[in-house]
């Protein structure tokens, strides 16, 4: 089975992405999480396929994360779903090796991350 | 007195023009509806005509999300509707799927987000054009009048403060806000040298 998992302080946030996911995939399962440090505790116990990561969060951002969550979980498929649309944010994103999506969470915005992560 | 030339003036509108473009787009993804908004318009007020002009005198009340950018200039960012208002504007963003009481436990953090995302694109574009990076604070929500509004940052706006503001409006439910940018004389300075480096590119 496939997991997901959303890594967002915005509850509102993670309510849209796991609603949109589960309408194309009522069968996944889906892990949050509300900060970069509870993300990574939330690797103890779960593994996930597919990481939804928001960049500006309390505590340990998004990009600070990548890196753990990359050691703990080689081949997860990690993409920052992010509201900062600057040209910086992305060349970060793909010198880590991640994929980058653009907020507000739209049920587009979801299909578009879910195709990707499929046809890896 | 802070003045900006003819030219600078239309560069730094050319500019967050782009980011208007950019916020329209955004916000009318995140209500599903169609969003018009205005080219913005820059003025140089006190703290206290912002405040005025923002109906504090008529104790009008509006909905704010607050964030502070940093980096290449700092500004205060603010995303601005009338308090009423800000249910709807949720609803439109998380369909009918909750009901009224979710809804309102989730307001002020949805309202938190969605300020995020605009203002986000407004800087964001100002950001690429200008080749510099900046870095937002997490926004931040609050209710009130335009003085206390204007007054959260903490700072003493006592001299002049550069405006940006942009209207938009949510046609079909006849929602009106505003997304706006305060400088002070610091920060005047150093937008001023990025306008500069811009139209310098731009001339070659």
């Amino acid at each position: 089975m496939t997991t997901v998992l959303v890594v967002d302080d915005s509850k509102v946030s993670r309510l849209l992405s796991k609603q949109y996911i589960l309408n194309r995939h009522p069968d996944w399962a889906i892990a949050e999480a509300a900060s970069g440090e509870e993300a990574i505790d939330k690797l103890q116990t779960v593994t996930p396929d597919l990481v939804l990561l928001d960049l500006n969060m309390p505590g340990m951002g998004g990009l600070a994360a990548v890196e753990k969550i990359q050691a703990k979980c080689p081949t997860a498929h990690i993409t920052l779903l992010t509201a900062n649309v600057q040209d910086a944010t992305r060349d970060k994103a793909n010198a880590l090796g991640i994929g980058f999506a653009e907020k507000p969470i739209t049920e587009a915005c979801i299909d578009r991350i879910i195709a990707v992560f499929e046809n890896e | 007195m802070f003045q900006l030339s003819e030219l600078q003036h239309d560069a730094l509108v050319e500019i967050f023009n782009l980011g208007v473009g950019r916020a329209a787009a955004a916000m009318s993804r995140i209500v599903g509806e169609e969003v018009s908004m205005s080219v913005p318009m820059i003025t140089f007020q006190s703290r206290a005509e912002v405040a005025k002009a923002l109906g504090s005198a008529e104790g009008r009340r509006i909905s704010a999300v607050a964030q502070h950018f940093e980096g290449a200039f700092h500004t205060e960012a603010f995303l601005m509707f009338p308090e009423e208002k800000s249910l709807e504007i949720v609803r439109l963003m998380v369909g009918q799927s909750l009901s009224l009481e979710e809804l309102s436990e989730m307001e002020q953090e949805a309202m938190s987000e969605i300020g995020n995302i605009i203002l986000n694109s407004c800087m964001g574009a100002f950001a690429n054009a200008a080749g510099k990076e900046l870095r937002g604070s997490l926004p931040t929500y609050h209710a009130g009048t335009g003085d206390d509004i204007l007054g959260l940052s903490g700072k003493e706006w006592d001299g002049v403060v550069l405006t940006l503001k942009i209207d938009f409006n949510i046609e079909r439910h006849h929602i009106y806000g505003y997304v706006a940018f305060l400088l002070d004389m610091p920060a005047l300075q150093d937008l001023q040298r990025y306008i500069d480096d811009y139209l310098a590119r731009l001339m070659g």
